[in-house]
């Protein structure tokens, strides 16, 4: 390609950081003992996941003993259901989940573990009065993501944490999309677990948090060693511990900065879509910046993919499997919007390395994409 | 600025080096892999080497396409595969025929939605691994058959629209299939030594008699077993229900005889099957429906050279057209004329079009 990769796709993963990058590789080449070990050099190990585990829990402002390293996203959503619902069990999650969420809970419910599913309302957003009229005398666990990955809206955690805290539930949140691109304080949210993944903030990838709150217990997924207090066994991926942590305080130190930047760069874009002749509409209401998920009237998503990506610039269409196919994005179909309209909808994610003349040429080929394909 | 051409990625050899000739031949080329099933559905498992919308095919067409500095795309068809392949691959068997899906696919699916897909992504040509060739004499295409006949496969394509000729490339037609092994080889393409595909793609271990009752298991649930007769309509035996026998099978019907007994006629009506020896499904006739023409629509009564199965032999016969129908009379009788399976018209090796066998009295 000769010109230039332009990457639109921060919410599916984000470039590390060079300064992370490098720390993980000189972690990797130094600090190659196993933190289990006895002698100094594993004790070097051993100190960096703890100096790693200290940082974090005073960004999320929470408890040392309640972070445990996990392998990411996926792996903390695991341990939570699997970890926490016996047969007869009642789980409350949501119908537009990240698939670890949702195919877990598909199956599991073929187990003998009671769901409710819950829709999101029009605008993307799950309605804490939904999951109050779902609770039940054996509900356990209400499991709702924070932001929305395929539209970027955010629930309101607070009022459903309450919501969980009154009827005595425990409350977990997949918070991969918002984890490191806004401030989080957990002590202001009544919950009990939060799942994190570095490589969504500029992080290695492999590499997670799953927050459990103190006291609360679970069984764990992975037995062995008694690495992470016994709840999490197999040695530690030191380097991206580390690598994790200086990622998540890179995100703390510069939350506001990136935060208006991406949001002028996003106004930038939207006003150009404004001003043209591109039938549009962004989905979803309360957004996290930086995520937007767009209907472009008449246009498959899959073709404007397909179309930008021959330019070098990468956005994202539905939820990709193995095999590199898509099909249409469920979460939007779960918001209410056709089957049709959710085939011309694209994500597109603006992350902190974008400029603004990024913007304008990833407008232009939009525009030019649109006009030659309506012309047929 | 180059032309642009869709290349049909199947993650075989045929596709990877059809792949490699229109680079070759000074096309800007994008491979896209058609993914037409999903394999765990209904028998076998999505890891399955050797089916072309299987995981690891899809795998492999990336690494061909990364190779050979190419973007690679998988565009899902699964719907209009199951819809307009699948659906009628079963209800053929149901109504005591023997389908070809993979001249439907062609037919319908294939051809159609891949130009679209080229106009969308600003491509003038598709291409695919057929092993035939397409020639034009000025503005008419016409196609013609591959030079390795043992490969040929001009047999699946006479159902595609004659339009979409001039829009097609099929690069492999002038090679054997040795020389495209050893060009894959010899260009280090991860494909090289794949092993052949299997007869019909959507079925993972052949066997379509499983396949139709996992897939339909409502539409075969009354299909029990039936009665086995002769020409005479004298009962010989049991069978196990219409739809587990093809016309011109000799194996498992569970008869003894002097001689050896073929099915040579299907009942769906009272789910018999009728059984006869070699001699007696020989046929110098039989009906012909969907004609397809690649060439100029020919006058009738027409004489052509006819196939009856792939890889079958050509013999001449005589197309008439009779009201509504087309009837074709052979020169030579035929053995086993199957309704269901396709007819292909040759004049020499000139691909001129094809039907479906409709029943043969």
């Amino acid at each position: 390609m000769e010109t230039p990769e332009l990457y639109f796709d921060i919410a599916a993963t984000t470039p590390i950081d060079k300064e992370v990058a490098s720390l993980v590789n000189t972690v990797n080449i130094e600090n190659y003992g196993n933190p289990s070990s006895i002698h100094s050099i594993g004790q070097k190990s051993h100190n960096i996941i703890e100096r790693s585990r200290l940082s974090i829990s005073n960004i999320l402002n929470c408890k040392t003993s309640e972070i445990i390293f996990t392998s990411g996203g996926s792996e903390s959503n695991n341990i939570v259901l699997k970890g926490i619902l016996s047969k007869g069990d009642h789980l409350i999650t949501s119908t537009y989940e990240h698939p670890s969420i949702l195919s877990l809970a598909k199956k599991i419910e073929t187990e003998g573990i009671e769901i409710t599913f819950i829709k999101p309302d029009e605008n993307g957003v799950i309605e804490p009065d939904k999951i109050q009229s779902a609770i039940k005398e054996n509900t356990k666990l209400i499991s709702i993501m924070y932001v929305n990955n395929e539209l970027g809206t955010i629930n309101p955690i607070q009022d459903i944490g309450n919501l969980a805290h009154k009827y005595n539930i425990l409350f977990h949140s997949d918070a991969v999309q918002f984890i490191g691109k806004d401030k989080l304080n957990i002590s202001d949210i009544k919950i009990d677990f939060l799942s994190m993944a570095a490589h969504k903030f500029y992080g290695p990838k492999g590499i997670g948090i799953l927050y459990c709150k103190a006291g609360v217990i679970f069984k764990p997924l992975i037995n062995g060693g008694g690495q992470e207090s016994g709840l999490r066994a197999g040695t530690e991926n030191t380097s991206s511990i580390a690598g994790m942590c200086k990622a998540l305080e890179i995100a703390n130190d510069n939350y506001k900065d990136i935060k208006d930047r991406i949001l002028k760069l996003e106004k930038h874009f939207i006003g150009l879509l404004e001003h043209s002749n591109i039938d549009h509409r962004i989905n979803g209401l309360n957004r996290l910046t930086g995520i937007m998920n767009i209907t472009f009237f008449g246009v498959q998503g899959n073709s404007l993919l397909m179309n930008l990506d021959m330019q070098g610039i990468a956005i994202s269409y539905g939820s990709a499997c193995s095999s590199g196919s898509s099909s249409a994005p469920q979460a939007l179909i779960e918001t209410g919007m056709s089957e049709n309209e959710a085939r011309c909808s694209v994500r597109i994610s603006i992350g902190k390395m974008i400029e603004e003349d990024d913007i304008n040429r990833l407008f232009i080929s939009i525009e030019n994409i649109i006009n030659r394909i309506q012309k047929k | 600025m180059k032309d642009g051409v869709l290349g049909a990625m199947s993650g075989g050899v045929d596709s990877s080096v059809t792949l490699l000739k229109i680079i070759e031949m000074g096309y800007e080329a994008v491979g896209v892999t058609m993914k037409l099933w999903e394999y765990k559905d209904f028998g076998g498992n999505n890891l399955q080497e050797n089916n072309c919308c299987a995981v690891s095919s899809i795998n492999k067409a990336k690494l061909v396409c990364e190779r050979m500095g190419v973007p690679h795309y998988t565009i899902d068809f699964t719907e209009s595969f199951k819809e307009n392949v699948v659906d009628n691959f079963v209800d053929e068997y149901i109504a005591g025929r023997t389908p070809n899906p993979c001249v439907r696919c062609n037919s319908f699916i294939k051809w159609d939605t891949f130009i679209d897909q080229a106009e969308i992504l600003g491509a003038k040509y598709i291409a695919t691994g057929h092993y035939a060739r397409i020639e034009n004499d000025n503005e008419n295409y016409f196609i013609k058959e591959g030079v390795d006949s043992k490969k040929d496969q001009s047999y699946v394509l006479w159902g595609i629209p004659k339009e979409t000729l001039p829009k097609t490339i099929l690069p492999l037609g002038d090679l054997t299939k040795e020389q495209v092994r050893q060009i894959a080889r010899d260009n280090n393409l991860e494909t090289a030594d794949e092993p052949e595909s299997m007869e019909i793609c959507f079925i993972a271990d052949n066997n379509y008699k499983r396949f139709i009752k996992e897939y339909a298991p409502d539409k075969v649930l009354d299909i029990k077993g039936g009665k086995t007769l002769n020409e005479d309509g004298e009962q010989l035996g049991e069978n196990d229900g219409y739809i587990n026998y093809t016309i011109g099978q000799r194996k498992g019907i569970g008869l003894s005889n002097p001689n050896p007994l073929y099915v040579k006629k299907i009942n769906p009506n009272n789910n018999t099957i009728v059984v006869g020896e070699k001699e007696s499904l020989f046929k110098s006739i039989c009906k012909v429906k969907h004609l397809n023409w690649l060439i100029d629509k020919p006058k009738f009564p027409h004489k052509t050279l006819c196939q009856i199965r792939y890889n079958g032999n050509k013999s001449e016969g005589i197309i008439t057209k009779e009201g509504d129908e087309f009837i074709i009379k052979f020169k030579e009788p035929q053995l086993a004329i199957t309704p269901g399976q396709s007819i292909v018209f040759y004049s020499n090796d000139v691909l001129s079009g094809g039907g479906i066998i409709k029943l043969c009295d």
